[in-house]
């Protein structure tokens, strides 16, 4: 088994299509439909990655992920059927590791569950350097380097860098941005984090148009990608 | 009426034997010479009063009278030596002068009377007009206050087939003022110089009269018998006011109109919002069902796997025509943009991202400069004309075929551009390529390009199709963002 699933979905088609092809990818799979019922099956199954659909009857996906949060340390992918980048924000600011747009393939949402899974485990070895492809950062030493030659940066880029790099594969949204590099007098600026990417993108050789490292999430922020 | 009319020759009568009897009373006493002149006093008295005739009346009663009773041969109507004949002169000419001088004076004391009345009435109509917000009152004001002419026996307002005002009018009056207003045909009346001229018409409805406004008729009928001049001016200016009206209740119809559009455009949007939410949850299924049985694990065939993903294939189609035709209905809402400054390569490179797999096997060159100024766009919504425009140029060019996306600051605005290898499109569709539900290909939606143009419109851009030597090019613009200061 490769790691625990728990589907909060209240179309029962929904349930049972991704309790199928996540089972046909090696994964323990549960389905709920309804955040109360995730609330409780969070704290007495402990899963690994909870898919929390936002539009569920009674107590809705927001709720329930703020009521998630201190129950469970599992990574939390958002689904939702044509999400505003608002409603991407809110949920991302809320706790939540990631978003899936509905309808989405299997194959899609098994790389997301993936991606969080690896993360998350990057995290509890507390591995000093962050390597994202040929890209490396060493957080003891602050010492970033693209294919083994060192890149400067100012204090703020490398701020800004070791935040997305902490967080790779995850969506970060401005705010987060924002409050984490500069403080919070400088939310809701964000010419800021564009510009300083801009200049990160350029030391790291980057292009923007078709970055292999810093992505931009349209309407949201940006995110480190690393392959594999 | 006749008796009226009479009354003041019969004064004149009674006064000249009146004069006479008191004239031949006093010469009974005492020869006193020159009484004659007593007549004039009466013939000047009835000149101002009543005007010419009755004072000629009087004028010819006293010297008959005079001649008869005090003219010697007393007892006779006989005119002896030119003295006498003098005297009827002078009488007669004294009648006529001062008569036409009191009549002219009379004339224009009472034009400045009605002149006075007419503003008084014209006033007071207004300010009640001002002060009621509703059309259809003020028109019955105006009604009323024409129906109170002497010359006006009704006045209706009818606009379309609707009454707004006056007495009831019949089925053919109602089909009469239809004609007139459709063919502009005043019927009836003339209104010329600021009155109304009532005409000789002929037919068993000869008292109707129809005068077409610019949005409404009015329908009046006319009392028998000449109408004062005054009445006839009022009546000009009060069908002036009712086409004033009559514009106002237009100008109010259309804005409600407009209202009425505006929110039945947001009840089209939150309709297809919604709809567009029924139809992608049972999508959303049908895949996440579809791509679980491709899983090897699920252990089916090729054959079968190779179905299965066909039917995702179709799924994922109806899946984008569901998103662009709410996307549409947003755009057709007016959903207001979310503009910010934003890096024009970044949006790129998202849409770049979003279509990789579709863009597998193209080449894709980028000709965007560093120094890019940022753009002032909703974020969301460009990402949108850049996906659809990928999407154009990968169905469009040829197998492995090459595709450029550029941009370029040009006076003061950003110009991009997708260019795509692959047959040109024909001259006449370069202009319906952006219509609405037009397509070139049997399976398009004809949205796309549809949604870039009306995205780059709300932005105030331009957007144009072209044939260049490789193939079809798409441009378009966007505003650039203000530089920040000091950055």
């Amino acid at each position: 088994m490769s790691g625990r699933v728990l589907v909060v979905d209240d179309e029962i088609e929904m349930q049972r299509a991704l309790r199928a092809g996540l089972k046909y990818h090696d994964f323990d799979v549960r389905a709920v439909g309804s955040g109360e019922e995730a609330v409780r099956e969070a704290s007495v199954w402990r899963p690994d990655v909870i898919l929390l659909d936002l539009g569920l009857p009674g107590m809705d996906g927001f709720a329930t992920l703020k009521s998630l949060r201190p129950a469970t340390r599992a990574a939390v992918i958002v689904v939702s059927v044509m999400p505003g980048e608002k409603d991407k924000v809110r949920a991302l600011d809320a706790g939540a590791d990631d978003y899936v747009v509905k309808p989405f393939g299997t194959d899609e949402l098994v790389a997301r569950i993936r991606a969080v899974l690896r993360r998350q485990a990057d995290l509890r070895e507390g591995e000093p350097v962050i390597r994202c492809g040929d890209l490396e950062i060493d957080l003891a030493r602050r010492h970033v380097s693209v294919d083994g030659g060192a890149v400067h940066l100012t204090p703020t880029e490398y701020e800004l860098l070791r935040y997305l790099g902490l967080h790779a594969g995850k969506p970060v949204t401005h705010t987060t941005l924002l409050r984490q590099v500069w403080g919070e007098y400088a939310v809701g600026d964000r010419y800021n984090t564009r510009y300083v990417v801009a200049q990160i993108r350029k030391k790291l050789g980057d292009d923007p148009a078709n970055p292999r490292f810093i992505l931009n999430e349209p309407g949201v922020g940006y995110r480190l990608s690393c392959p594999g | 009426m006749t008796t009226r009319r009479l009354a003041p020759y019969g004064v004149a009568v009674g006064g000249a034997v009146a004069i006479t009897a008191a004239i031949g009373a006093v010469t009974a006493l005492a020869s006193v010479s020159g009484l004659s002149a007593l007549y004039l006093l009466l013939v000047l008295w009835l000149g101002a009063r009543w005007g010419r005739d009755p004072a000629v009346a009087g004028s010819v009663a006293a010297f008959l009278l005079y001649d008869f009773f005090f003219v010697p041969p007393v007892g006779t109507f006989s005119v002896r030596g030119p003295a006498e004949l003098l005297e009827l002169v002078v009488l007669l000419a004294i009648a006529l002068v001062t008569s036409q001088l009191a009549a002219s004076l009379r004339r224009a004391q009472s034009t400045a009377e009605a002149i006075a009345a007419d503003s008084r009435a014209l006033y007071e109509l207004a300010t009640a007009m001002l002060r009621t917000q509703e059309v259809a009152p003020a028109l019955a004001l105006v009604s009323e206050s024409a129906e109170r002419l002497a010359c006006v026996e009704r006045f209706a307002v009818v606009v379309g087939s609707t009454q707004l005002a006056g007495a009831e009018l019949s089925a053919d009056e109602l089909k009469q003022a239809a004609w007139a207003f459709e063919n502009g045909k005043t019927i009836g009346v003339a209104i010329k110089g600021g009155t109304v001229a009532p005409m000789k018409t002929h037919g068993p409805d000869a008292g109707s009269a129809y005068v077409p406004l610019a949005s409404g008729v009015v329908v009046l009928r006319l009392r028998n018998g000449d109408a004062d001049p005054a009445d006839l001016r009022m009546l000009a200016a009060l069908i002036g006011l009712a086409d004033l009206l009559l514009d106002r209740r237009r100008a109010a119809t259309e804005a409600e109109r407009a209202r009425g559009f505006e929110a039945s455009d947001r009840l089209k949007a939150a309709i297809l919002s919604s709809l567009s939410h029924e139809l992608k949850s049972p999508i959303a299924s049908l895949r996440a069902g579809l791509t679980a049985l491709v899983a090897p694990g699920a252990g089916l065939q090729a054959d079968q796997r190779e179905l299965l993903t066909d039917m995702d294939r179709q799924a994922t189609r109806l899946d984008r025509m569901v998103g662009e035709l709410l996307a549409l209905s947003r755009l057709e809402a007016g959903v207001a943009l979310d503009r910010e400054p934003h890096s024009f390569a970044d949006l790129v490179g998202g849409s770049l991202r979003q279509m990789s797999a579709e863009l597998k096997g193209h080449d894709v060159s980028l000709h965007i400069p560093d120094d890019l100024p940022d753009v002032e766009v909703d974020e969301a919504q460009v990402a949108r004309v850049m996906t659809n425009l990928l999407e154009n140029a990968v169905e469009w060019s040829s197998p492995n075929g090459g595709i450029e996306v550029g941009a370029a600051a040009r006076d003061g605005e950003l110009e991009a551009w997708v260019e795509n290898e692959g047959p040109p499109i024909p001259p006449t569709d370069l202009d319906r390529v952006f219509e609405t539900f037009y397509t070139r290909r049997a399976k398009g939606t004809g949205l796309g390009l549809a949604i870039v143009k009306r995205v780059v419109d709300a932005h105030g851009g331009r957007v144009r199709a072209e044939n260049r030597r490789r193939g079809p090019r798409f441009t378009f613009t966007l505003p650039l963002a203000p530089v920040p200061a000091g950055k």
